[in-house]
């Protein structure tokens, strides 16, 4: 270690080279690019003097249009036009079923794991599209700022698992922009937050968007922003409000068929207007007008409360679980940072002022506050500002583990923990002579891995057969501080290896991340009995493994005909017990099974004694329980 | 300092005492200094090796702050760092007083449910629960401190219980939340 020299931080800049560096905000409705000129952070316009760019591509004949002018075609043409991308980054085609209810895509039959939206230009991917609207905000900045690109860091809920991180990387590789690093949008907030008010202390930065929502529990201090917890639901956002306000104009106007895409888009266009307008006003006129259909109503700010309030409920339960787990009470909480676009909803505003018993900070323009933030990170990044003292410190949003036998989830790093991290676990085989073991990462808080999302698969192949239990498998989890996640894995008594860069294997099942969570805690109680039960029937299956192939190599030298048969009984009783749902008879049964046991054991203990020295193993039977060995 | 982080114990790499009473707020600061040194954040210009070196040395410190900061993790990392490996999940004796104890502890959770005002039950329960703890943590302390080995081991295994039924509390009442907010 001592060959390699550690730099002072910026020190190989030259001083008084400024690169360019900017921050991106990659919204679901919006997205924008800040940057620091000459000491002062700004957002960039368009020529039209418009900061906000629309996230929205239009796929026309041949041309692709981004913002605006996508915007235009979004009613008319909305199978081309595609909307609210970033709710598709980083999901499988399963995940796409429950979240196209909203914007009706067609989606192009393939056989990767990638669902593809079908355009007149052609099938494009989220992060195809995602790229598109990088490449506008990248040609903006380059024609503001007259110059190339050293990098950028680039915004993304701080729920967002590896699969999306992933995705959003790739986006900005596709788009050709080098990635700093990828920053947890609330904690872009708190940093353009506590840099302005210069405030020190315990924040929350409450982080509604426009379909996802995020809560960061942040100690600040010193200029270090340290995150304490963070919790929230990737796919709750503004968007999902309009939808409500619009199923009730549906309900209301008693349309019958409005599962036409131009027509559903519409009706979702109205019911944000009507939205947006009720932060000003009582009440907001809705005026459905199209081929079909006429109707005009007016929707109430009593009656929005009603249609919203228990999607705020919602995210003040993810507000709960974060501050818990960051230990914090919310007496101890300064100040509560609103930001996002739907934090402008008069509701919202309402039930986390309740809930965290706190008027909370409006100043700051929700939609440009992230984008200031990153910018600020990025400058100190690319070396502009050696002498900074700012520093991020994140965590983890969701556990990550891998499968174990019985499909169980061993959690290897649990959420909530500071990035980059690594940890090591060790496992073992199952059966004698196994050559072999897969490894399946997963990222949840659920016990099964039915229930989690599945990353990543891999095999560590060709190790050397030994006796069950007896191999050593070192599974490592690196996480860096994108949050993004490498797994390898190593047998330690040969030496043999396998590592892998997590890339989404496939999408979730339709569970989403945020039900996940909370099913995690309705379900502690099942999880536990079933968690019991599969560990118990796993043992059984051990004990039988081990037991069979023992009497195979020398059962019929060492035991007597009765003593076979008393053991042949036991072995029954629990061949039948296992199936059945009982734990404890199992736990019965193996004890029983056991107990005969005991003398062959000895006998074969010594008899193995002399085997032992010709470099056999003794370790078959009766060998300790090894399929898990402890943290490391 | 750089130079070391790696090969040093976690007291070492924090500049504490050997011992199981730690000042936290010394982890704190001297987290956030060694932070400053080594996050990848400041080698974000770096050559790759140097950022590998930045992430490695960043999780270990990160995993030293975690193990300090957890009266059962530190517990366990003092006895390896004095060469006894326990490997807790596998030890079954236990005193019966105390299993009794916890037994009763479990019966309680369950009855809480029906109680009037159950989150306020909870509380009380993870207040009497954190008392006890700190008295457990005492005697793990002295019992280390006496270098008796197999006593602190005991105290660790108790201490696990604690730290189990203090989760159980927890998602009992994240339960009883959820429920109350729909």
């Amino acid at each position: 270690m001592a060959l390699l020299q550690i730099a002072e931080p910026g020190q190989a800049t030259t001083a008084h080279q400024h690169r360019l560096a900017v921050g991106i905000d990659l919204g679901t409705t919006n997205s924008l690019v800040a940057t620091v000129r000459s000491g002062e952070v700004d957002t960039l316009p368009d020529e039209n003097g418009k900061h906000l760019l629309p996230s929205i591509v239009h796929y026309g004949e041949d041309e692709i249009l981004v913002g605006e002018k996508a915007q235009q075609c979004s009613v008319t043409d909305p199978l081309n036009t595609i909307v609210s991308v970033k709710r598709f980054m980083g999901r499988g085609a399963e995940d796409i079923a429950v979240e196209d209810a909203h914007y009706s895509y067609t989606f192009a039959e393939t056989d990767s794991a990638v669902p593809r939206i079908k355009t007149r230009g052609g099938d494009v991917s989220a992060v195809e599209v995602s790229a598109e609207i990088l490449k506008a905000l990248k040609q903006r900045a380059i024609k503001t700022l007259g110059d190339e690109l050293s990098g950028a860091v680039i915004t993304v809920p701080a729920y967002f698992d590896d699969a999306q991180r992933q995705a959003t990387k790739d986006a900005a590789k596709l788009a050709d922009i080098k990635v700093l690093r990828l920053l947890n949008e609330p904690t872009a907030a708190a940093v353009a937050y506590g840099l302005d008010t210069g405030n020190e202390g315990v924040i929350a930065v409450y982080d509604l968007g426009g379909g996802t929502f995020d809560i960061s529990i942040l100690r600040l201090n010193k200029g270090v922003f340290e995150v304490l917890a963070t919790g929230g639901n990737s796919s709750l956002g503004g968007d999902d409000f309009d939808y409500v306000i619009a199923q009730w104009v549906i309900e209301q106007a008693d349309f019958s068929d409005a599962d036409q895409p131009a027509f559903k888009r519409l009706i979702m266009q109205q019911a944000r207007a009507a939205k947006e307008a009720l932060a000003e006003q009582e009440s907001a006129l809705i005026n459905i007008e199209s081929d079909n259909a006429n109707w005009q109503g007016t929707l109430d700010r009593e009656t929005l409360k009603e249609l919203l309030t228990p999607l705020v409920k919602k995210t003040l339960m993810s507000c709960r679980r974060a501050l818990r787990d960051a230990d914090v009470e919310n007496e101890a909480i300064n100040e509560v940072v609103m930001v996002g676009g739907s934090t402008r909803t008069l509701i919202v505003r309402e039930m986390v002022s309740d809930f965290f018993q706190r008027e909370p900070l409006t100043s700051i323009d929700p939609d440009k506050v992230v984008a200031t933030g990153a910018a600020l990170q990025a400058d100190v990044l690319v070396g502009n500002k050696p002498d900074d003292e700012m520093l991020l410190l994140d965590v983890i949003p969701l556990s990550l583990g891998i499968e174990t036998m019985g499909g169980l989830i061993e959690k290897i790093i649990h959420r909530n923990t500071a990035i980059p991290v690594a940890k090591a676990q060790d496992f073992t085989t199952y059966k004698d002579g196994q050559t072999a073991m897969a490894v399946h990462v997963l990222q949840g808080e659920r016990e099964l891995v039915s229930d989690c999302r599945s990353l990543a698969r891999f095999e560590l192949r060709g190790f050397p057969p030994q006796v069950a239990g007896a191999a050593r498998i070192r599974v490592t989890f690196q996480v860096d501080a994108d949050g993004l996640l490498i797994v390898s894995a190593r047998e330690e008594n040969s030496g043999v290896e396998a590592s892998v860069d997590v890339k989404p294997s496939y999408g979730l099942s339709d569970n989403e991340i945020e039900t996940m969570l909370r099913d995690s805690i309705e379900h502690a109680e099942d999880d536990m009995v079933s968690r019991n039960l599969r560990e118990q029937q796993v043992e059984a299956d051990r004990v039988l493994e081990a037991l069979d192939s023992a009497l195979a190599v020398d059962g019929e030298q060492l035991l007597s005909e009765d003593e076979m048969a008393k053991i042949q009984a036991a072995r029954q009783v629990l061949v039948e017990t296992k199936t059945a749902s009982d734990v404890e008879n199992i736990r019965k049964a193996i004890k029983q099974l056991e107990a005969t046991c005991e003398d062959y054991v000895a006998r074969r203990m010594n008899s193995n004694i002399k085997t032992a020295m010709q470099g056999h193993s003794i370790e078959e039977y009766a060998s300790d329980k090894k399929s898990e060995v402890g943290e490391t | 300092m750089s130079k070391d982080i790696l090969s040093s114990n976690f007291f070492e790499l924090f500049e504490l005492p050997v011992s199981y009473q730690v000042d936290l707020s010394q982890i704190q600061k001297k987290y956030m200094d060694l932070q400053k040194q080594v996050h990848p954040d400041k080698f974000a210009n770096a050559s790759d090796a140097e950022k590998r070196l930045s992430m490695q040395q960043t999780s270990w410190i990160n995993e030293a702050q975690t193990t300090l900061k957890d009266p059962v993790l530190r517990a366990t990392y003092l006895l390896k760092l004095k060469g006894t490996d326990i490997n807790l999940e596998n030890e079954t004796t236990m005193d019966a007083a105390f299993l009794m104890q916890q037994l009763e502890m479990r019966e309680r959770l369950e009855r809480i449910r029906k109680e009037d005002d159950p989150l306020s039950a909870l509380d009380a329960m993870a207040k009497e629960l954190k008392t006890s703890t700190q008295d457990m943590m005492a005697a793990f302390s002295e019992a280390y401190e006496a270098g008796q080995i197999d006593d602190a081991r005991e105290w660790i295994r108790k201490l696990q219980f604690m730290q189990k039924a203090k989760k159980e509390i927890d998602s009992m009442s994240a339960e009883i939340e959820d429920e109350l907010m729909s």
